[in-house]
């Protein structure tokens, strides 16, 4: 394997692994807050590592800047939609779990 | 089992479930979440098949605007579905399975998926295959030219026959020594099959077409081949907006800018929305240009660019929208858009040639005149396409606050 299949391989699989513990928190956590914690800040990062990862191995340079330009705005998206739905919800009215109260 | 077929069943079953969640979710908003779901799980399915333009099709229009319009709807009509009595409709059940083992024995007669045998790959796609840009131009890291190609011949190659042609339709030994057949570029077997009349300076259809000037031969099929077709598809989308417009629009009463709820107080969404507008405006007007050259065209395009300005009225309020794109500008450029798809075609006419024949664009160079012909009608699309997502949007919206 050339070294940058091998940097790949790593960053697919850490993206991978951080992915699947965002849908696994997805389905753990207690409320709406808690779980859309953990869907977008694990896909935000997982999001990252994997066009990152797919960056070592494109062979032309015009698809690797695409790729980190998708990378770039999804990391400036994707947080910015987890924050309007939570605000959203907030403004609706639905309260944060806390342990033995509420809910 | 190879990869694709594993990962294909995957997500087929994951498309299965999705669709029967839709169907058995009593809450109409879950159940348009689902169908957003639903139309990426199947952009993912069609990417397994390697066609990017189906895909962005589906992704852009069935997961992004239609999950937009049918959380719009659901405003009006309220969240939760009416309950029904549980009971079995029986002409229902017939007709739905009547229906669905048309459509199974439908497919009996298709290729196997993947089938080499198929008749698509034997006929237009050999041609289409050979054509790939970085051949053309010979652009660096891409495929190069043979030793000893004309380029500039190839670009100017219209299809027209060179030399005289012989009586007997059978002998098409003629037809191999043609530049586009020293290149694999026809099937002679197929060309004689279906052009048997061919004489000198007559047009040899399918290479006049796709003659390397519209390398991504999904666009080149649909404006050019079946050109005709996405006219009226355009068409029924302009219909579906004024068909809209004579349903629901109505003298405005007062308050009718007023806004459900303006998110513009959040500094974070006003500020990241600023900043990705241009971003998206880019991208639909480059997916709408590049729709000739890689994956897209104008019914992407024109979702892509709706999306920027539906939004800038969910963060700003329907009134700044309005400030910049008034609703009549958006009638009028809904319709425009259509006058530019059949006024290419009556252009091409009026230059002697066929309705939507674009080669005749350009005379010299006639790849040129159809690429830039492919390029007016995926705006013509665009246009129409965006303006008729604005106006359902703007329609809904304006529904609500009234």
């Amino acid at each position: 394997m050339h070294w940058n299949e091998v940097v790949c391989t790593v960053l697919l699989a850490l993206g991978c692994v951080i992915s699947f513990s965002g849908s696994y928190g997805v389905l753990k956590f207690p409320d709406f807050y808690a779980r859309l914690h953990a869907a977008g800040k694990t896909d935000s990062l997982a999001q990252v590592l994997i066009l990152l990862g797919l960056v070592f191995v494109t062979p032309d340079v015009l698809t690797q800047v695409k790729l980190m330009m998708v990378a770039f705005i999804l990391l400036i998206v994707a947080p910015t939609a987890t924050f309007a739905i939570t605000k959203a919800a907030h403004l609706d009215g639905l309260r944060p779990w806390t342990r033995g109260g509420g809910q | 089992m190879t990869a694709v077929v594993i990962i294909d069943a995957l997500l087929l079953l994951l498309v299965t479930a999705t669709a029967v969640a839709i169907v058995e979710v009593r809450s109409l908003y879950a159940s348009s979440i689902l169908t957003g779901i639903y139309s990426l799980l199947m952009a993912l399915v069609w990417v397994n098949m390697h066609s990017m333009d189906v895909s962005f099709t589906e992704a852009a229009v069935g997961g992004g605007i239609s999950t937009i319009l049918l959380i719009g709807t659901i405003v009006h009509v309220g969240r939760e579905e009416k309950p029904i009595k549980k009971r079995l409709h029986l002409p229902a059940l017939i007709f739905t399975a009547l229906t669905g083992a048309a459509l199974i024995y439908g497919t009996l007669d298709m290729p196997r998926f993947g089938d080499p045998a198929a008749p698509i790959h034997h006929y237009r796609v050999p041609e289409m295959m050979a054509q790939t840009v970085g051949f053309v131009n010979g652009t660096p890291g891409k495929q190069k030219p043979p030793e000893g190609f004309d380029l500039e011949r190839y670009r100017r190659f219209d299809g027209r026959v060179a030399g005289p042609i012989p009586a007997d339709p059978k002998d098409t030994a003629w037809r191999e020594k043609s530049i586009l057949q020293t290149y694999g570029l026809m099937v002679p077997q197929v060309r004689a099959a279906h052009e048997p009349h061919a004489e000198e300076g007559h047009h040899l259809h399918p290479p006049d077409d796709f003659n390397g000037h519209v390398p991504n031969s999904v666009t080149s099929l649909l404006a050019a081949y079946r050109g005709y077709d996405t006219m009226f598809e355009t068409t029924v989308i302009f219909t579906a907006g004024v068909s809209l417009i004579l349903l629901l629009r109505r003298p405005r009463r007062e308050g009718y800018l007023q806004p459900g709820a303006v998110m513009s107080d959040q500094v974070i969404l006003r500020v990241v929305t600023k900043l990705s507008i241009p971003f998206i405006l880019i991208f639909g007007f480059y997916v709408i240009t590049h729709g000739e050259l890689g994956p897209g065209g104008g019914f992407q395009g024109g979702v892509v660019l709706a999306t920027a300005f539906i939004l800038y009225a969910l963060i700003f309020g329907r009134a700044a929208l309005y400030r910049v794109v008034p609703p009549p500008v958006s009638d009028i450029l809904a319709g425009v858009g259509v006058l530019i798809y059949s006024g290419t075609g009556a252009v091409c006419m009026l230059l002697g040639g066929k309705f939507l024949d674009y080669s005749m664009l350009n005379k010299e160079l006639p790849g040129d005149g159809e690429s830039l012909g492919m390029t007016l009608v995926e705006y013509g699309v665009g246009i129409t396409v965006s303006m008729v997502m604005l106006t359902i949007f703007n329609q809904l919206a304006e529904e609500r606050s009234t």
